[in-house]
């Protein structure tokens, strides 16, 4: 569920790209390439294939079950997607580091993972 | 079912109630997501209107409420695989596994008090 | 040994049904709440063969009225007795 409360704005060449007081996409009808590339910088990443692939995996994950996912399932379906030296959290943790799911959703332009502190 | 291959576990999450109707089939899913996400072993037992919770063909609700089915076809991806389902509520709807859209372990009312003994906690929803 | 707490009437609800189908031999069940119309005589039939393991709340058998036409085979719990019972058993379960 996007939070409906506007708290701040990404701004990215012409537009605003409203976002939610965790940093959130507002409206996950907002997320392109760009966009994501925004907020990994401001979290000083610097999306790389290894990135995208995962995002990718996290975006497919939502369409199919309409949540964000925890680690535990994360994990798992990094590893049926790119196999099992991916679907490791250490790998994850790499990308995205210190809460690859969140922080990986928050990218993704997914709503914050709800099963997971 | 018989003794032995009877699952135990940290967390029974027993649902008894539809989808759409009330909001607490979604919490007790909400509960064993969340036991999932922290690697505990949770088993989900179906009983009475709760097994129509895994009805194939479910939709979002008429104003574009979700559904909880994606959220149980979301449960192996937890690791959630123990699906057990009550015997005489499903003759009771007149259903048969094939309406089902996960595969499902069918319990007699006899094995049900076990069940509940070999978890360490059980919740009801 | 588990404790299920009961607070629907088998008059109106299945619940009841689904409490005692769950409960092992030496499970205890005890009424509370709308549940203690379960320990009138016409409707304690329901739960034959829990003779000494049927438990209802006094306080809310008195409140509804139902105290003085409780069934004999109901044992009659207060406040503190329901705590005592509760850590008698390994877990409590509740039926709502």
């Amino acid at each position: 569920m996007a939070s409906a409360e506007i708290y701040r704005y990404l701004s990215l060449d012409n537009t605003s790209i409203p976002l939610d007081p965790e940093g959130y996409l507002i409206d996950l009808g907002d997320w392109t390439p760009e966009v994501a590339k925004a907020l990994a910088a401001e979290e000083g990443i610097r999306l790389e294939d290894e990135h995208w692939e995962v995002i990718e995996v996290l975006r497919d994950f939502y369409a199919r079950f309409e949540q964000s996912p925890a680690m535990r399932p994360l994990v798992k379906a990094v590893g049926q997607a790119l196999g099992p030296d991916k679907g490791r959290s250490i790998h994850l943790m790499r990308l995205f580091p210190s809460s690859p799911a969140k922080l990986g959703a928050r990218i993704a332009g997914l709503p914050k993972p709800a099963n997971c502190l | 079912m018989s003794e032995q291959d009877m699952p135990g576990g940290e967390l029974l999450v027993i649902l008894r109630h539809a989808p759409h109707g009330s909001s607490w089939l979604r919490e007790g899913l909400d509960a064993a997501l969340v036991a999932a996400a922290f690697e505990r072993r949770v088993s989900l037992l179906f009983m009475g209107e709760g097994v129509t919770a895994l009805l194939d063909g479910q939709q979002a609700g008429a104003l574009e409420q979700k559904g909880t089915a994606p959220t149980l076809a979301m449960l192996e991806m937890y690791d959630i695989d123990a699906l057990l389902v009550e015997d005489e509520a499903m003759r009771r709807l007149g259903l048969g596994e094939d309406d089902l859209m996960l595969p499902v372990r069918r319990v007699g009312g006899e094995a049900i008090p076990g069940l509940l003994a070999a978890h360490q906690l059980v919740l009801n929803f | 040994m588990l404790l299920h707490i009961l607070n629907r009437s088998p008059l109106d609800s299945r619940v009841p049904e689904q409490a005692l189908i769950s409960m092992g031999p030496d499970d205890r069940l005890l009424l509370i709440e709308d549940g203690v119309q379960g320990a009138l005589p016409a409707l304690a039939v329901h739960f034959d063969g829990l003779e000494g393991r049927l438990f209802a709340l006094r306080e809310d058998l008195a409140s509804r009225g139902l105290l003085s036409r409780c069934d004999k085979r109901v044992r009659l719990v207060d406040v503190a007795d329901f705590v005592t019972l509760t850590e008698e058993a390994e877990r409590t379960v509740s039926w709502y």
